[in-house]
């Protein structure tokens, strides 16, 4: 019985110690990959607001599994799937809310800026405009470091599809970059 | 690789290279001249994607993961409140089970436990006696009354025989007391006319739904108790 009791205590005393080690991990986590999740959910949903919710409702569905993740390369890409599957289900949710990308827009607030934040803005509206099947690929790129493999397993896509995406998107982007108005930026200062 | 192709490539993807590649572009500057230009693009790209994260939204995640961690510890707690309460409950049914279920299988196993149960509790020389009366009374629970008296009724009690109530009674026998038991029929034990071990031996009569069991040492003429109750017992309805 009371070889029992000690057996109980030491239980306790992994179970708490399992749960400070979780809790490190989960801090090490939000601390490394916060910002990245930020900005993806931004460019799926160009909303602040909407961005930050499905952070937010990502990071405690990552926290409640966190026992699953095994491996901590993958944990980008396993946060990216979760956030993904939470946007879907916020469509499922409010489908009156449906993307029109036509009336993106990205909100102004940065009405004095540098000459580069200008060019930021510019190039903002420019990405916000893109198709969502181009510009999911190429925020995952540019902002998550994937490879074409790793977006094509996270999209559920074939490589080949998405590197033709990949190349649509960056095409429109510098071809809306060549034919930038001289002018730019001035209507803003 | 043709021109076309290395386009698509360094489009799709401006930090892949593969040796073809690679040779392409050394060999060739206006193709260096074109990754410089995408590699720029991308750049850009990179530095427009940073949008602003909100200052405090680490500081967020974390709250709400302390809050839930909290909130799931209460809940926990509630089930493991709940699987205890389970477990003492079935603890109190198990010990109820074998508290009121016996080992024994027949009605005089079970009689016999119960005569070595009490042996040494009574004594043949024992000069108590029990009126005729006092038995009726008791009998009275069974529906059942003796018109006389028969042989020396030292004890009458009522006895837990499996649960049920019974009368345990205890008369003088010639070398050790004799046990009479009367049991209200019920079928978790079964019947059985005739039973012994070493030192004692055992009838049942099934009488008005009652088993009326007798048990005396090897001298006892069982037969003959058994005889005298049937003569004396009256059953009423």
């Amino acid at each position: 019985m009371i070889k029992k009791l000690f057996r109980n205590k030491s239980d306790r005393d992994q179970v708490s110690n399992n749960m400070a080690t979780k809790q490190i991990r989960y801090e090490a986590l939000v601390k490394a990959l916060h910002t990245d999740l930020y900005r993806y959910a931004y460019w799926l949903c160009h909303d602040k607001q909407v961005a930050e919710d499905l952070v937010q409702e990502t990071f405690l569905r990552a926290w409640r599994a966190l026992d699953s993740l095994k491996d901590e390369k993958a944990a980008k890409s396993w946060l990216i799937t979760i956030l993904r599957r939470e946007n879907a289900r916020r469509f499922e949710r409010k489908r009156l809310d449906m993307a029109d990308y036509e009336e993106v827009t990205i909100a102004d607030n940065q009405a004095v800026g540098s000459e580069q934040e200008i060019e930021n803005h510019w190039l903002r509206e420019k990405i916000a405009q893109l198709p969502e099947e181009y510009r999911e690929p190429l925020v995952l790129q540019v902002i998550g470091g994937f490879s074409g493999d790793d977006i094509a397993k996270m999209l559920d896509l074939n490589k080949n599809t998405v590197m033709t995406r990949l190349f649509r998107a960056r095409n429109q982007l510098k071809d809306a970059l060549d034919n930038e108005p001289i002018q730019r930026g001035q209507y803003n200062g | 690789m043709d021109d076309l192709q290395f386009r698509r490539s360094i489009y799709a993807d401006p930090k892949s290279r593969d040796e073809a590649m690679q040779e392409a572009i050394d060999g060739d500057p206006t193709k260096q001249q074109f990754v410089r230009d995408i590699e720029a693009l991308d750049d850009k790209l990179a530095q427009a994607m940073k949008v602003p994260v909100p200052d405090d939204l680490y500081d967020k995640l974390i709250l709400r993961q302390t809050l839930d961690s909290h909130r799931q510890q209460k809940r926990k707690n509630r089930i493991q409140l709940a699987m205890a309460a389970s477990v003492a409950f079935a603890l109190g049914l198990t010990f109820n089970f074998m508290q009121y279920s016996t080992p024994y299988s027949t009605l005089g196993e079970y009689a016999l436990a119960h005569v070595y149960h009490e042996e040494g509790k009574f004594s043949n020389d024992d000069q108590v006696r029990v009126s005729l009366a006092a038995l009726n009374d008791k009998m009275a629970t069974f529906n059942g009354s003796f018109e006389q008296g028969f042989g020396e009724l030292i004890s009458a009690q009522f006895c837990p025989f499996q649960g049920v109530k019974s009368l345990h009674l205890v008369f003088q026998g010639k070398s050790s007391p004799v046990t009479v038991l009367i049991v209200p029929n019920h079928e978790e034990l079964e019947f059985i006319e005739d039973f012994n071990d070493e030192n004692f031996n055992g009838k049942t009569l099934l009488m008005h739904d009652n088993n009326v069991i007798v048990i005396g040492d090897k001298n006892e003429p069982i037969e003959q108790w058994q005889e005298d109750i049937k003569d004396n017992v009256s059953w009423s309805i």
